[in-house]
């Protein structure tokens, strides 16, 4: 057994406690994405990560199906926030050189340079009409960072990820 | 008057538009008042997975530029409703990650400070202007339309920080509906979710999730859905037709209104001004009832 995972991973997702699991399965009961995908189950993952043994996890991607409901947490008995314990591993796996869906990357760069997931797009009405900011009246949408600091704080917080 | 800082988030001044104009069309029309909030941009919630401090950093920038110019946060979208408030939450309860977070921001000027009180639209709706107000402002009651309430995972949890619904008995969005003269009820899982975050993973098993939500509330005989979150309307709103087509199922087709725009609807706006143009669902069939068309 490798505990280095589940330090890492309880630094992460503080003040909840992934070392109480005691292999319920209530949120995996509860889960989201288990009710589509089957083999998402997330008291597997964190008994996964007890056991420090997450290469698997990490490689398949199955972490990024978690859609983030926060269901399991909230039927946990024992404070283990499985969907937090998620989102540390997506974290740990990309620190160890593994890729998240691309759409995630697009949103970080998005972020990044723009302040938003996404530039404003212009969408299709019932009239069959393309609309924008400008010709619905509503406010030009500024880029929000008003010093430089933001982007270069963000660039350092996300490493490399969005290359 | 209650005074708010507009906060828009990503998704809805990009995109969901029909979110903003019914907010900027109806809000003020029930005394409250919108303080554009230029300089926010995004709560950093949908960063999380890819790095959690990258989070942190961004609603604890938004939180700061709120405290700093005194004045309650409104959050539209149920994903930075919640950001603002775990991470609140978090630095309140942690002393290393607030000296980490102050350091960071210092680099561009900006001071911590976590006051800032954050409220969601059906907080406004419902606790600010209330009930009763909303009631007397009515001229086209929404009569003979049942309306399913949908508030979305993140209006309702993580439930150990403060929300803006009942997490396990959700009851303000349903009052509200109430109040326009609809009708509500009960379907299974209310409190579910879209599915929205599943996209980048999996699109096919997303819309798998949005055809079982629309077919369970087509059965329970409600004649709409509205929601207050623009990811879910993104998925039930937007993505019917492709639901339909992944599930082979004709019937997954429902109207889906922003709750501001029934409020607008009730309140005699013109479709335009709550952006109902913009809707993809068939909401024809809910205005052809009350007697509105939608291009006048």
């Amino acid at each position: 057994m490798d505990s280095r995972i589940l330090n890492e991973v309880r630094e992460l997702v503080k003040p909840h406690s992934p070392q109480y699991c005691y292999q319920c399965a209530k949120c995996t009961s509860a889960c989201t994405a288990t009710k589509v995908i089957p083999e998402y189950k997330p008291h597997l993952i964190v008994a996964l990560t007890r056991l420090g043994s997450v290469k698997g996890l990490m490689e398949s991607g199955i972490i990024w199906a978690c859609t983030e409901c926060w269901k399991c947490s909230e039927y946990c008995p024992q404070d283990v926030a499985p969907v937090e314990v998620v989102i540390a591993l997506k974290n740990l796996s990309i620190a160890m050189g593994y890729k998240p869906p691309e759409d995630l990357k697009v949103m970080a760069k998005n972020v990044v340079e723009l302040g938003y997931v996404s530039p404003p797009i212009e969408v299709l009405s019932k009239e069959f009409e393309m609309y924008g900011r400008e010709a619905l009246s509503l406010p030009e949408l500024v880029k929000p960072y008003v010093s430089e600091g933001t982007p270069t704080n963000l660039k350092k917080l996300l490493g490399g990820v969005y290359e | 008057m209650s005074k708010f800082l507009l906060f828009l988030g990503c998704t809805i001044p990009t995109k969901q538009y029909s979110y903003e104009i019914s907010v900027r069309n109806v809000l003020p029309k029930l005394g409250v008042e919108l303080v554009d909030f230029p300089e926010s941009g995004c709560c950093g919630f949908p960063l999380k997975g890819l790095n959690k401090k990258a989070w942190i950093y961004m609603s604890a920038r938004l939180l700061s530029l709120a405290s700093k110019k005194g004045l309650p946060i409104l959050a539209l979208c149920n994903g930075c409703d919640t950001s603002l408030r775990k991470i609140k939450d978090l630095l309140m309860h942690d002393k290393d990650l607030r000296e980490e977070m102050a350091k960071l921001l210092s680099n561009e000027g900006v001071k911590l400070d976590i006051n800032a009180k954050v409220y969601h639209t059906l907080e406004v709706l419902h606790d600010f202007v209330g009930v009763e107000r909303i009631k007397s402002l009515v001229q086209r009651p929404l009569k003979g339309i049942k309306v399913a309430s949908y508030p979305g995972c993140h209006m309702l949890r993580p439930s150990d920080i403060p929300r803006p619904e009942d997490p396990v008995e959700p009851r303000k969005y349903d009052s509200v509906i109430k109040a326009l003269g609809a009708e509500v009820g009960y379907y299974p899982d209310k409190g579910g979710c879209c599915g929205a975050t599943l996209l980048p993973y999996s699109a096919k098993h997303a819309l798998l999730i949005v055809a079982s939500k629309l077919k369970t509330i087509k059965e329970y005989g409600f004649s709409a859905v509205s929601t207050s979150c623009p990811y879910c309307m993104e998925m039930i709103d937007a993505k019917q037709d492709a639901a339909r087509s992944e599930v082979g199922d004709e019937d997954i087709s429902i109207p889906v209104f922003y709750l501001t725009q029934l409020v607008g609807i009730a309140m005699g706006l013109k479709p335009k001004e709550l952006g109902l143009n913009l809707n993809v669902s068939p909401v024809e069939g809910v205005l052809d009832r009350l007697g509105v068309s939608l291009y006048e």
